[in-house]
């Protein structure tokens, strides 16, 4: 990380004399700066220009290399490339160009080639200074330093990891050219252009968009239209890094275009967490988006642009690429299909009035979403989500044996819309591990009876204990006694364990003592009652919900181990992920001698099971156990909850005790849906380094000993 | 903040599962009995205003889990107590075995300061059941044990029929507070959590 990311680095101001020595320097010795020009490369003042210094001419005033993107959580997609701030007359830009990696690598060719895509997709090609509201960054006292840049639309690009430093030059270079301010409320934060003088405001604002382009992302920049007209796309020019070629003109190309689908909800996954983050962690009402209603630019722009690409194959026309924003909303939705027009439509009345909502209050939109919680389901960041997955399509998962042929697009597809209820016993199966993907029919029926007779013999094992027998046998005596205490408190108001004498609550009892003797050194242990309700609710069967319960115990077991070792590094990794992910809450934490997280104990010990209605259980352990994006998203989903609340937990200055009332207090009041799209927002934003504050074999991973081959192929070759 | 010191009270409840702390805390505080309430995962605590002779105090009763599995979160919870109630089911010898288990275990997690003179309670809880009759720890032998540990005042109670339940938490507060005065004496405490507060007010986060 170099000498710049010393603990210094956040105590002062950015701005002082060595910034801007290393800044100069960071551009003098850029030997990698290539391009048609040798003028280019090292000319003494640290700076490059191009032409005779009239409207045409740019400089480059910053550049800094190995600044990457990342994409997913898989370390080889981690995309890097050079950050540059170039002047044009009064304007300043930032690009940032994805170095292009030559002759491959010893990945697969199809990893290259999606990876080749998003190198091209994620690419900044100029942004102007006067569309940036306000920049983050974050300086972790372990891991890399990045910044979030949020743009007047509200919108944001993915964070910028800076692999060797720079934070601080960029942002003093960048002060150096335009109006950097610090927010009064985070001073990771800073505000571009942020005049407070109303009439200043708008002359600068007008000043700026006279030289802006309206639409950047499709409309290529002033500087170079002129020099270079055609241009080559990043990913089949090997110099591409070149001021040229940073320009951006090309549409995606056709065959690119599903991919440019793709990476545009990434985008705006990332995008979105970016605003919601940065609003809601600084309470910044004026990153969310100006009273001109703004907001609905970016992620229109973004879909436009996508949507003509995938309807005409060709070069966004340059009308359509030089038409008013606002009308992109328009444009958007005729380019879609028919039948989603309408979905579209709808879509952008409520981006309208989430907008509307936005500009008019001072709270961030973490707390919008609740508000808007009636309608969020038809979002997942920016897409709909997809229906749950039922029985039709289920079996196109399936080849003719009965083996998923693709397990992780079933996990995807669970993960993303979860499972029809009448689906779910099916399903869990595979989720839970009963059964092996890649079980055929015939397999899986085998494994159904030989379980069942399993399953008896298990159960005959206490069932045959007499009572003269009991008399003398303590262990088992307390062992039941436990069990029956708790099954007769679990879930008694949901209809199918309501009343007395009912008969599943006999079969909770009756799986559970079975389950203490089948792992008989575990035992039973309170918690596990709650985690099986769930089960026999949905199998219906007693012998399927048992194998069923004894497969997510595998991976749960460790909650209840007498030494706690299990929950303990389950708190410690949720401690290491809000330090990353939300550095003032941890240090809020820190002073309040609430790092043992003990708050998050029921959490975390029962998967939420209390923590919300029996419906929004089912769809969130569908998630959980998918495992798709992380084995450990129930730990993400703690720190997005954490979130959401922040700003309440400092601000009422919440100790141990109050906190956990607190915490104690939101069952019943969280949002499932919202929650959970925060959380894979914030996954995916965790990326490598939020899996790095999870040691391997916490809770519920497999130990490490007994994950089969498959399932390690499976993981290797996750990414989205 | 001092202020708030001293009319808190920490009352810890503690005992094998089942035996109904929880239906206790529940029926001292909201005065509801409910056969509904589910094992407790983790730990909460309810806050009562009650007046102790002519002060007023707030009492702020903790109920944690059960079962021994979970005690190691014990050293969380407990530091700070003011009193611990020990509870027992007079219809499960086994729960009231455990006392001794459950007193220690406290003392050596709570660390208090004179664990000698540790206010302790001990209720023995459900005598409603079966008319008494399935009850196997007599009042006479529940005696004996509170003497032997020094004298703890000793209630029988049934969360149930609310028999009992306001006597025993009077006793507890008032013993609460005894310990409480006598602590008073050992200020700095108090003091260091003020001075650190200020910078946090100022919003430094370096
Ligand atoms: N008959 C009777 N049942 C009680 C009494 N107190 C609690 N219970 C029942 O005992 C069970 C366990 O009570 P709970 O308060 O949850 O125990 P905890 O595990 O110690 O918190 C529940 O079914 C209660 O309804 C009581 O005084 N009399
Ligand atoms: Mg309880």
């Amino acid at each position: 990380m170099g000498g710049q990311s010393g603990p210094t680095m956040d105590s002062g101001d950015f701005i002082d004399e060595s910034d801007y020595k290393s800044s100069a320097q960071a551009v003098k010795s850029s030997k990698t700066i290539q391009g048609g020009s040798s003028s280019l490369s090292g000319s003494e003042s640290g700076k490059m220009m191009v032409g005779n210094g009239g409207p045409d001419s740019y400089e480059v005033v910053f550049v800094k290399d190995n600044v990457s993107v990342h994409p997913t959580q898989n370390a080889s997609e981690r995309i890097s490339g050079r950050l540059r701030l170039i002047k044009q007359g009064a304007s300043l830009f930032m690009t940032w160009i994805p170095y292009t990696v030559k002759g491959g690598g010893r990945q697969g060719s199809s990893i290259m080639k999606s990876a080749e895509k998003d190198r091209n997709l994620y690419t900044i090609r100029a942004v102007s200074l006067a569309e940036m509201r306000s920049i983050r960054r974050h300086t972790p006292p372990f891991g890399l330093q990045y910044i979030i840049i949020v743009l007047t639309s509200g919108l944001a690009f993915p964070p910028l990891y800076f692999h060797t430093g720079g934070v601080r030059e960029f942002l003093s270079t960048l002060r150096n050219h335009a109006l950097l301010v610090r927010s009064n409320d985070d001073s990771n934060v800073y505000l571009v252009n942020d005049v407070q003088d109303p009439l200043q405001r708008s002359l600068t604002s007008l000043e700026l968009t006279e030289v802006t382009p309206v639409a950047v992302v499709v409309e290529p920049p002033p500087i170079v239209t002129k020099k270079d007209e055609t241009v080559q796309p990043v990913e089949e020019s090997p110099a591409s890094t070149s001021m040229q070629t940073s320009v951006y003109r090309q549409g995606p190309r056709r065959e690119a275009s599903r991919e440019i689908i793709n990476v545009l909800e990434k985008f705006s996954m990332v995008t979105k967490f970016a605003r919601d983050t940065t609003a809601h962690l600084f309470g910044e009402s004026r990153l969310l988006g100006n009273s001109e209603m703004d907001f609905d630019r970016g992620p229109m722009r973004l879909r436009n642009e996508g949507s003509v690409s995938k309807s005409t194959g060709e070069l966004p026309p340059v009308d359509g690429a030089q038409e008013p924003v606002k009308d992109g909303k328009e444009a958007a939705a005729k380019d879609e299909g028919k039948d989603t027009k309408k979905a579209q439509d709808e879509e952008s009345e409520k981006q309208k009035r989430i907008a509307n909502e936005e500009a008019s209050t001072n709270v961030g939109s973490f707390e919008l979403v609740d508000g808007t919680k009636n309608d969020t389901p038809a979002l997942v960041w920016g897409r709909a989500r997809p229906p749950p997955l039922g029985h039709e399509e289920w079996v196109t998962f399936l080849d003719r044996e009965g083996r998923v042929v693709d397990s992780k697009a079933l996990k995807k597809r669970v993960f993303h819309g979860g499972v029809e209820p009448n689906l779910r016993p099916e399903l869990w199966k595979f989720l839970l591990g009963h059964y092996k993907f890649d079980s055929t029919y015939a397999e899986r029926n085998a494994l159904v009876s030989s379980k069942r007779e399993e399953y008896k013999v298990l159960q005959a094992q206490w069932k045959t204990v007499s009572e003269d027998q009991a008399k003398r046998f303590a262990k088992f005596r307390e062992r039941k006694h436990r069990v029956e205490k708790d099954v007769i408190r679990t879930d008694r108001t949901i209809p199918f364990y309501e009343g007395d004498d009912n008969r599943n609550v006999e079969l909770l009892r009756d799986i559970l003592v079975t389950y203490s003797f089948y792992n008989f050194d575990l035992g039973y242990c309170q918690g596990m009652s709650d985690l099986l309700s769930p089960i026999l609710y949905v199998m219906e069967d007693e012998s399927e919900a048992f194998w069923c319960f004894a497969a997510l115990m595998e991976r749960m077991a460790p909650n209840f181990h007498r030494d706690q070792n299990g929950m303990q590094a389950q708190l410690s990794a949720l401690s290491k992920l809000v330090q990353l992910l939300d550095t003032p809450l941890h240090d809020y934490f820190k002073q309040n001698e609430c790092l043992n997280y003990f708050f998050c104990f029921r959490w975390i010990l029962i998967c939420f099971k209390r923590e919300f209605d029996y419906n929004d259980v089912l769809r969130l352990w569908e998630v959980l156990w998918s495992h798709y994006l992380s084995e450990h998203f129930h730990l993400y989903m703690c720190v997005a909850i954490l979130k959401r609340h922040r700003r309440k937990i400092m601000d009422e200055q919440m100790e141990f005790d109050t906190l956990l009332k607190f915490i104690n207090e939101l069952s019943g009041h969280i949002e499932l849906e919202s929650t959970l799209r925060d959380t894979e927002a914030l996954c995916l934003f965790a990326g490598e380094k939020g899996a790095a504050c999870i040691p391997p074999g916490t809770p519920p991973s497999l130990p490490v000993v007994e994950v089969d081959p498959f399932a390690v192929s499976l993981e290797s070759s996750q990414n989205l | 903040m001092s202020a708030r010191k001293r009319t808190l009270l920490k009352v810890i409840i503690l005992g094998d599962s089942g035996v109904g702390k929880t239906s206790l805390m529940n029926q001292y505080v909201n005065k509801k009995f409910s056969n509904q309430y589910k094992a407790t995962i983790g730990a909460d605590f309810l806050t009562k205003e009650v007046q102790v002779e002519d002060r007023l105090v707030t009492m702020q009763i903790w109920d944690t889990a059960g079962q021994e599995r979970f005690q190691s979160l014990g050293v969380a919870f407990y530091r700070g107590a003011d009193c611990c109630v020990l509870v027992y089911d007079v219809n499960v010898m086994k729960s009231f075995d455990n006392l001794d288990n459950w007193r220690e275990e406290f003392l050596i997690q709570a660390s208090p300061s004179d664990p000698e003179n540790f206010p302790f309670v001990v209720l023995g809880n459900k005598v409603d059941v079966d008319g008494g009759n399935s009850r196997v720890v007599s009042e006479k032998k529940a005696k004996a044990w509170c003497a032997a540990k020094g004298g703890i005042p000793y209630f029988e109670t049934s969360a149930k029929e609310d028999f009992n339940v306001d006597a025993a938490f009077q006793c507890i507060a008032k013993n609460a507070l005894k310990n409480e005065t006598e602590e008073e004496i050992y200020l700095p405490d108090t003091i260091d959590v003020n001075a650190s507060r200020v910078p946090k007010a100022s919003g430094c986060e370096c």
